[in-house]
């Protein structure tokens, strides 16, 4: 199946060079979903247990350059052709505006960042993995720049190269570190060692791979280059690029770090505490930013930093000895990112759907597109519910679970590792909140409202390439909400190996059915609130649990996503039953909304994104630190303009890309005076490396 | 030489100018259009104040145009006139001298002078959605009564002036309709959302045309619309009106009628402004101080009604006097009344001025800066509160003021709390006022016969919200044939927009009510 | 720091109790000419002194028509007209819907809306929720938008401007909704009457179920009207004749 993935890819590259636009879209679209399916199957095999390893495969070219499935890989296998089929819809659509060759070019491409993505998740040894990355990096920098004539993805593109490559080399450095110290380049040897390797030592390559693999998963301070590559890419790769490729970082973080972290409580911590700043300044962020497509970037950063938080906060409870507790905030963390890239992707297909229509994506020209693109409007409004992590859907269920999963620290004794948590919980909290505001923003200025612009006014119809398969991951957003008990044990299974203990059965009793495994005090408080109605006959389990204290006053934190679902859904239909009902009596009568008196509000009266968000803005001016530029003109006593501009640097460019830009112009300033000496002097440089050369072989001698 | 004789001697070297004497000795400067500018600036460098530009057509496309200045401290007054033919514009004044823009953007509104090099004229008093171009109201061809020429303006291709350039902004509209009980008037704020950058008020919704409409009519029949135009500063604009058709006729009023005007003037500015300290209070959700500042009220004009015979002192002030006398039981009332009104006012005033939630909202909030107010030429306690000493009491007295001066009361920080201030001191100055005018009355008649023809004169008053200047023209009938009300509330409008600028959404609706603005006597 | 509830309990409730019985605190009303009987050129002279047509001769007297009375007062004196002081001067207009009844006898919602008001009708509006008179007490609320009213409550001669807004305002109201004109100005125009600027009255542009004639009504009457509209007051008549 795995390589039946790669003939399938090499044909969609071949049936992408076809002349006819029309053809060549359904044909190269086919294609991708065929290959998706062969992945998915893949991918599910390994889950079920078909885990297969290079020795024994067909793939085993070389020894050090070895492949493999496993069911942790095989799940990254399933998420990645998940967003693949739903993205290449509008990719192959879209690229039907493009010359033949352009075309051709570009749904290369994006079949190599695929043939990238799947070698990367089944790589299972160093050069293998760093192979398979640095191609994938390669494919996202020319998918980024791919409107080469432009000059803001060109700069986006360099930026993206230049922090994936520095991101790389400090990866590989530490990789190899490992390696030298293991005797091994086998990735599951190299994470055993951390184990049993004191902490001191471990420190340069642990940093070294997690910020350096992390630049992919948008960590702070390394993340300058995500809003800009995401924001200014082809509108069609939007969606695979924050759906699918960041999840590169994830799986990085837990392959390499993971086991290092998890025998070593202050690496865990830092991990977490990174995560949750990650998580808070990405959300900030977006709420600063007007266009949608950066938005949603740094919204990507938000969620991508939830996952390493909760990651980190499942390293550290491991590292204390806590593997259940560890387990939880591990399921947490895988979670998230599924749901994260359900709904990223529904909402960057969204977003390409808009600008497609509409030609800009910048919300303050937004407005009013529920009227213009019905369907895909509704679409794109569901999907902001998921990803303002309100039930039914699953961003709900994930983010529950992790910040339940954070309050269980009472569990552990040692002070410094509960206040760490709790700040880290609060970051987590104050995110979800402006998370909340933030698509509460997006929704109401692009959506409702008149249209801001003209180009939103003359918007055309949602397309449907776009529309059907967000419906697609609306759908399965809903799912991984609703049947959430469903799906955590098979994350359970997933993160046992890492933490050591499965956590499904304590989350997920098996309520409905027996009841065994729980602690009986626990079963009869759950009972009395009436969890145990339909034992017996339903077939899933109902509830997740969190619960602690002993058996006989058990505090229990739980919910039940199928129950929470039933009755939102309930109270949707009374509210139509009550409408339908209580209104016909009376005659509706339709009237112009009342606007205070205007003869008609205008366009520029209503809210904007920027307006919406002013109130953040100032409530983190520390953080943000704009700088204001403003300019009066006036005539007399008579002001007749006021040009008023507010810059704001990002943080992590701030604390991170500018010092090391200044510091390697600097070193390159200093450098560049070598070339102005004198033959003389040049031919003393020369000596002078020589014999720190010698002097140095012969101390190693 | 006295000042005034040096100005005439300085004046006549300017170029363009004509000084000439007029009848009651005052200066005025005739002037040929390009020379007004200058002599404006040059007026104003030599603490000259605008007070009010009047126009008056002469012939169907002529018109004649009058600048009145005044000295705030010595009360000597300075008329520029200046002719404009049909097509002629007058250079504009208000880039120099802020205080005459929006006197120039009504002029230009409703007689078509143009005045050039004016920034923002047309859709000032005639809103552009309803008013076509080109149609005059203040021009004599023009019929008051003929109906309004509906359907003609822009409708809803009106747009909003914006002023600001900046990511997001959005011109945030309050109004034309307010919550409870706003005056109708729209303010658009320039805002990317929580602060206000620029601020533009559109007034004008409740303009109801008085000075043409009393045009061709005599002045008792006018004298009604000087009362009701501005209910609650009735009296003041009543009182004006009467000084001008009294000044015009050369009839001195009795003793008796020029302190109980005194009197009834400093009852309704006690009310007044009681209304706009229990406002203020209601703005920042005081609303025990809202309550007892809104019974405070109410009980001022119970008394003014059992002693004056109407709550707002309607159809009290007439021409040569008062129109019917206070009855003794009515004067007592007063002497017992006040006395044992004001310590609970000033208990009041104590309360508000601890109460550390209320004062946090209005300290340093609104300010309005000295330099501002004299720019913008701001009259009344909103001057006074930003550090302006103009008072028309005691710069050019009418009424009994002469005798019975009051202090004015300036504070320096221009804040809302400056402005609390001046109004709590303002009260305690009125009712010290009315019990001195109540002294010594002398027992005589309180209206004097008074029929005036043929003439034109100004009548000013210091309104509860400022300086008031009502100019008059009567024909040979002794009918109006003009009638410009220069009130307080159109000079104060204006620089209200500098106040809120910078400030954040949320002291909007505060720095209003502490400002004690009425739009009915802004729009006429 | 003032406690400003220590201080509005120690003064105790300031609301007057109000029965028809029982004459109005003094200065509560300016009051109105009261119709009246006199011969003929004294009659004569009372109407010729009146600048809106307010008082009109019929025999064998004086008949007021108060929609018009503006309380100049130059009626009033030695040899004028009496002067009632009451304050029961609404009056439901012929041909107007009934009054609201059933639950709106205790829920009224108000939009008191300023059509061109000079500020007199204002500051009496304003003033109804005084301590004196403490509107909430007879379940009559004022809210800030039409969504939310039952009852319109127009004060001004409904300036030009103004025409459109008054007329979405009434648009936007839910049914059942009633119309009360405030004041001679919001009822015919009152001193503006009818120009180029001003329509003339409330009913020029939405149809007006009740008056409360005044130049301004005081509150207690204004509080009349209200409560006219839901039933709770009886209708003072529009013109009294001798």
């Amino acid at each position: 199946m795995y390589v039946a993935a790669f003939i399938a890819l090499g044909i969609a590259t071949l049936l992408a060079f076809i002349p006819y636009p029309r053809v060549r879209a359904w044909l190269v679209g086919t294609c991708f979903v065929v290959v998706s399916g062969f992945v998915a199957a893949a991918g599910l095999m390994a889950l079920l247990g078909h885990s297969w390893g290079s020795t024994a495969g067909p793939l085993a070219l070389l020894e050090w350059l070895s492949f493999g499935l496993d069911p942790f890989r095989g799940f990254f296998l399933i998420v990645t052709a998940v967003v693949f089929a739903t993205a290449i819809p509008l990719v192959v659509h879209d690229v039907m505006t493009y010359t033949r060759r352009r075309a051709g070019a570009f749904l290369t491409l994006i079949a190599l960042l695929y043939a990238a993505m799947l070698a990367f998740f089944a790589a299972t040894s160093v050069v293998s993995f760093v192979f398979a990355w640095e191609i994938a990096a390669l494919a996202i920098w020319a998918l980024v720049t791919f409107d080469y004539r432009l000059k803001g993805p060109v700069a986006a593109g360099y930026l993206t190269l230049a922090l994936s490559e520095v991101g790389t080399l400090a990866g590989m450095a530490g990789l190899f570190l490992l390696a030298a110290w293991s005797g091994s380049l086998q990735l599951h040897v190299l994470g055993k060692m951390g184990a049993s390797l004191s902490a001191a030592p471990l420190w340069a390559p642990f940093l070294l791979t997690f910020f350096g693999f992390g630049v992919k998963a948008g960590i702070i301070p390394v993340n300058a280059w995500l809003p800009e590559a995401h924001g200014s890419a082809p509108r069609s790769v939007s969606p695979i690029l924050s759906g699918a490729t960041l999840n590169l970082g994830v799986f990085a973080l837990w392959i390499i770090d993971g086991p290092i972290a998890t025998s070593h409580p202050r690496m865990a911590l830092l991990v977490l505490v990174v995560g949750a700043a990650t998580a808070l300044t990405g959300i900030i962020y977006a709420l600063t930013e007007h266009d949608l497509k950066r938005l949603l970037a740094q919204s990507s950063i938000e969620n991508l930093g939830i996952v390493v938080a909760a990651l980190g906060a499942g390293f550290a409870f491991v590292a204390l000895g806590h593997p259940l507790l560890g387990g939880i905030a591990l399921v947490a963390g895988l979670y998230h990112m599924v749901n994260h890239s359900v709904y990223k992707t529904a909402l960057f297909l969204g977003a390409g759907a808009i600008d497609r229509a509409t030609g800009t994506h910048d919300l303050d020209r937004l407005g009013g597109l529920m009227h213009r693109m019905p369907l895909l409007a509704t679409v794109f409004l569901l999907a902001a519910l998921a990803i303002a992590a309100l039930p039914p859907f699953g961003g709900f269920v994930s983010e529950w679970l992790l910040l339940e999963s954070l309050l269980r620290v009472v569990q552990v004794a040692a002070v410094p590792v509960r206040v760490t948590f709790a700040l880290s919980g609060a970051m987590l909290a104050l995110t979800a909140g402006l998370a909340l505001t933030c698509f509460v923003m997006v929704a109401g200025t692009a959506l409702l409202g008149p249209a801001r612009s003209r180009e939103a006014r003359e918007a055309g119809r949602g397309v449907r390439s776009a529309s059907w398969p967000m419906l697609v991951l609306v759908v399965l957003s809903f799912g991984l909400g609703v049947l959430a008990t469903g799906f955590i044990p098979l994350l359970g299974g997933l993160v046992k190996p890492l933490a050591g203990a499965d956590p499904s059965a304590i989350l997920v009793p098996t309520f409905f059915g027996t009841g065994a495994g729980l602690p009986a005090g626990l079963v009869g408080a759950l009972d009395t609130i009436g969890a145990g109605v339909g034992r017996g006959l339903l077939p899933l389990r109902g509830l997740v649990v969190l619960h602690s204290g002993g058996m006989a006053t058990p505090v229990v934190f739980a919910m039940s996503m199928g129950l929470a679902a039933l009755v939102i859904g309930l109270l949707l239909a009374l509210v139509w039953v009550l409408v339908h009902f209580g209104t016909r009596r009376r005659k509706v009568v339709w009237r112009r909304a009342w606007n205070g008196g205007l003869r008609v509000l205008r366009p520029e009266m209503n809210y904007t994104a920027t307006g919406f968000a002013a109130p953040v803005r100032v409530l983190f001016d520390t953080l943000l630190r704009p700088t204001v530029n403003e300019r009066d003109s006036r005539q007399g006593a008579f002001t007749t303009g006021v040009v008023y501009r507010m810059q704001m640097v990002n943080v992590s460019n701030r604390i991170f890309l500018w010092p090391v830009r200044h510091a390697a112009e600097a070193i390159a300033h200093r450098l560049a005076r070598l070339h102005h000496g004198t033959v003389t002097l040049y031919a003393a440089w020369i000596l002078a490396v020589l014999l720190a050369a010698l002097v140095a072989v012969k101390l190693s001698l | 030489m006295n000042r005034f004789e040096m100005l005439q001697k300085e004046a006549d070297t300017l170029p363009g100018v004509g000084v000439e004497h007029d009848a009651q000795g005052r200066l005025l400067f005739t002037a040929v259009p390009q020379a007004v500018p200058e002599l404006a600036v040059w007026l104003n460098e030599r603490a000259f104040e605008f007070a009010t530009l009047v126009v008056e057509e002469t012939a169907p496309g002529f018109h004649l145009v009058h600048y009145f200045f005044y000295a705030r401290e010595s009360g000597e007054r300075i008329t520029i006139e200046a002719h404009v033919g049909p097509g002629v514009g007058l250079p504009t004044i208000s880039d120099r001298v802020h205080a005459a823009d929006w006197h120039e953007r009504e002029t230009e509104d409703l007689f078509g002078v143009c005045f050039t090099g004016h920034p923002f004229l047309g859709d000032f008093v005639l809103h552009d959605e309803d008013w076509p171009e080109n149609i005059w109201p203040m021009r004599h061809d023009f019929d008051p009564r003929a109906s309004h020429p509906r359907g003609r303006g822009l409708d809803e291709d009106w747009r909003p002036r914006r002023l600001l350039e900046e990511q997001g902004a959005l011109e945030f509209p309050v109004g034309p309709i307010w919550g409870d009980y706003g005056e109708s008037g729209l303010c658009l704020l320039e805002t990317p959302g929580e602060q206000i950058r620029l601020a533009h008020m559109r007034l004008f919704y409740k303009y109801r045309g008085i000075e043409k409409i009393a045009e061709g009519e005599p002045p008792d029949k006018a004298l009604l619309l000087a009362e009701r135009f501005s209910g609650n500063a009735a009296f003041a604009h009543a009182l004006a009106f009467c000084q001008a058709i009294e000044s015009i006729a050369g009839v001195k009023i009795s003793e008796r009628s020029r302190r109980l005007r005194v009197v009834c003037a400093e009852l309704e500015r006690m009310r007044y402004h009681m209304t706009v300290i229990a406002d203020l209070a209601g703005s920042t959700g005081l609303a025990v101080g809202k309550a007892m500042g809104q019974e405070l009220e109410e009980e001022l004009l119970r008394l003014t009604e059992t002693t004056m015979g109407h709550r707002y002192l309607f159809g009290l002030a007439v021409p040569g006097g008062l129109a019917r006398d206070l009855p003794d039981a009515a004067i007592t009332r007063l002497r017992t009344e006040i006395p044992s009104l004001m310590p609970r006012i000033q208990r009041f005033g104590r309360w508000l001025k601890v109460s550390s939630s209320f004062l946090d909202r209005i300290e340093e909030m609104g300010v309005l800066s000295t330099d501002d107010a004299k720019l913008y030429g701001v009259v009344g306690p909103v001057g006074r509160a930003a550090g302006r000493e103009a008072d028309l009491r005691r710069g050019l007295p009418y009424a009994a003021y002469d005798q019975f001066p009051p202090d004015i009361m300036v504070e320096q920080e221009g804040d809302g709390y400056a402005r609390l201030r001046v109004f709590l001191r303002e009260i305690e100055q009125s009712a010290r006022l009315i019990l001195a005018a109540l002294g010594h009355l002398p027992s005589e008649t309180v209206r004097t016969d008074c029929m005036a023809v043929d003439g034109n004169a100004l009548g000013w008053v210091e309104a509860p919200a400022g300086a008031a200047f009502h100019w008059l023209k009567l024909d040979g009938d002794g009918c109006i044939t003009r009638w410009r009300a220069g009130t307080p509330g159109f000079r104060n409008w204006h620089a209200f927009h500098r106040t809120v600028e910078g400030a954040a959404f949320q002291d909007f609706p505060i720095i209003l009510a502490s400002f004690g603005l009425s739009v009915a006597e802004n729009d006429r | 720091m003032a406690n400003w509830v220590l201080h509005s309990l120690k003064r105790g409730i300031r609301t007057e109790r109000y029965r028809e019985s029982e004459p109005l605190p003094a200065g509560t009303t300016p009051g109105r000419p009261k119709p009246q009987r006199m011969d003929e050129s004294a009659a004569a002279a009372l109407a010729e002194c009146c600048p809106t047509g307010a008082l009109q001769v019929q025999s064998p007297g004086i008949r007021v028509d108060f929609g018009r009375c503006i309380h100049c007062q130059r009626c009033r004196g030695d040899e004028g007209l009496e002067w009632r002081q009451d304050a029961t001067w609404a009056t439901h207009l012929e041909g107007a819907q009934e009054s609201l009844g059933g639950s709106f006898r205790r829920a009224l919602h108000v939009r008191y809306l300023d059509a061109g008001a000079c500020g007199g009708c204002m500051g009496e509006a304003r003033l109804i929720d005084a301590p004196q008179y403490n509107l909430h007490r007879y379940g009559i609320f004022i809210t800030s938008t039409p969504r939310d009213a039952d009852l319109l409550l127009v004060a001004g001669p409904v300036t030009e401007a103004l025409r459109r807004p008054l007329l979405d305002a009434y648009e936007a109201m839910p049914e059942p909704k009633r119309v009360v004109a405030m004041g001679v100005c919001a009822i015919n125009g009152g001193v503006f009457g009818k120009s180029f600027a001003s329509c003339g009255g409330a009913a020029e542009v939405v149809p007006v179920d009740i008056v409360i004639p005044g130049c301004p009504p005081p509150p207690r009457a204004i509080i009349e009207g209200l409560l006219l509209a839901v039933g709770r007051s009886r209708s003072a008549q529009a013109v009294e004749a001798p």
